[in-house]
């Protein structure tokens, strides 16, 4: 890197003042965005930017001066300036009034320029991306959510049956508008799926932990049990037992084949929550209960 | 981009944004809370905070060089399609 001074074209003794005149003058000149087409003026803007970190800081100057430091370590980090995005396609700032009025003529010069402004008036509009939580029950039923947008706007979102967490819906034509003839562009909704803490999902397949008394299992019997289209009446047989498992026959998500996974319902024993006194005395004299193991066999 | 990640990645201050916005000097796109701002209303901004600054441009100045600016860059476009255009002339 040249001397700070030279960069900015000012003698050592020139006083805080000219030095910020002089950068002032230089940077009107040289900024980048102020140069679209002049690559060098990037670096030489770079310099003079430099150049002023060092001479426009009392202290740096006094040091540089000093010789305590050098004029390199004032190098700034990449910067990428409006320039290098404003000449490329579609974005809000565009401006043709510039050559508006060479696109009037029927020379071969006019038609190219027609040709391309209309190419991009009629672009396709932008696909705007949302996010929608839906609870786990919907994801399996189906449901009809109403999204509100950041504007204000809704967006009406019919969720199809047996969605999985994290996938995309699109909705044609819901995003942002095209201009001139150009279509509409869609709108992507990312759905997730809030857990429920009686449901897991397992594919298609769904498990659930129902909890059964003591007297269910021995005996049998027939207990409500929920699914994600309402609840159903399970027969228990007699002699179920803590893990056992039943199956609730197209309860689960809807398949791609217009059929159903199936709905897993696993058996818990749970004693009362206040010890029984009657039950305690069975247990006492139950001999069979004394010498059964259930640890034996694992 | 959202516009807290704007608001960090620009070093703008809200008050001064939603100035900004109100001068159209700054256009993110309506109604997107995902990518409502983009890498070059980033660059435009750091340029609007140059001519404030460092070059020392006060706002009807700022006014009129965003608009002399786009205009040039519209050109700019127009060129590179052209050159585009006659390098490829089969091309459709």
């Amino acid at each position: 890197m040249a001397n700070p001074y030279d960069v900015l074209g000012v003698s050592p003794s020139a006083s805080d003042g000219d030095i910020r005149n002089a950068y002032r003058r230089l940077v009107k000149k040289l900024h980048p965005d102020l140069n679209p087409g002049d690559k060098a003026a990037e670096d030489k803007f770079k310099e003079v930017a430099g150049a002023y970190d060092l001479l426009g800081d009392a202290d740096k100057r006094r040091r540089f001066d000093a010789g305590e430091i050098d004029e390199t370590g004032t190098e700034r980090p990449q910067q990428r300036y409006y320039r290098d995005y404003a000449s490329g396609p579609g974005h809000a700032y565009a401006d043709d009034g510039a050559f508006a009025d060479y696109m009037d003529g029927d020379d071969v010069f006019a038609e190219l320029l027609r040709r391309s402004q209309q190419a991009r008036a009629n672009r396709r509009g932008q696909d705007l991306r949302y996010r929608l939580a839906i609870t786990f029950v919907e994801s399996i039923a189906g449901a009809n959510k109403r999204l509100t947008l950041p504007d204000g706007g809704t967006l009406d979102v019919t969720i199809p049956p047996g969605l999985i967490d994290g996938q995309v819906l699109r909705l044609r034509g819901k995003g942002a508008p095209g201009s001139g003839t150009g279509s509409a562009g869609d709108a992507l909704i990312e759905v997730e799926v809030l857990p429920d803490p009686r449901f897991e999902r397992d594919g298609d397949d769904i498990s659930i932990e129902l909890p059964i008394s003591l007297t269910e299992a021995v005996r049998g019997g027939r207990v409500r049990a929920p699914t994600p289209t309402g609840e159903v009446t399970l027969t228990v047989p007699n002699g179920a037992n803590t893990g056992t498992r039943l199956r609730l026959k197209g309860k689960g998500a809807p398949r791609r084949d217009g059929g159903h996974g199936d709905e897993y319902v696993k058996l818990k024993i749970v004693l009362p929550r206040v010890p029984d006194p009657d039950l305690e005395a069975f247990v006492e004299r139950w001999e069979a209960g004394k010498s059964f193991n259930p640890r034996e066999d694992r | 981009m959202k516009r807290e990640e704007f608001l960090v990645r620009s070093g703008l201050q809200v008050e001064t944004l939603e100035v900004w916005l109100e001068q159209r000097w700054l256009l993110p796109a309506a109604g997107d809370v995902e990518s409502g701002y983009s890498e070059i209303d980033i660059a435009r901004a750091h340029f609007i905070r140059d001519l404030q600054g460092n070059l020392g441009v006060n706002d009807p100045g700022i006014d009129v060089i965003l608009h002399l600016v786009d205009q040039l860059h519209g050109m700019r476009r127009a060129f590179a399609e052209l050159k585009q255009s006659q390098a490829k002339p089969g091309d459709e």
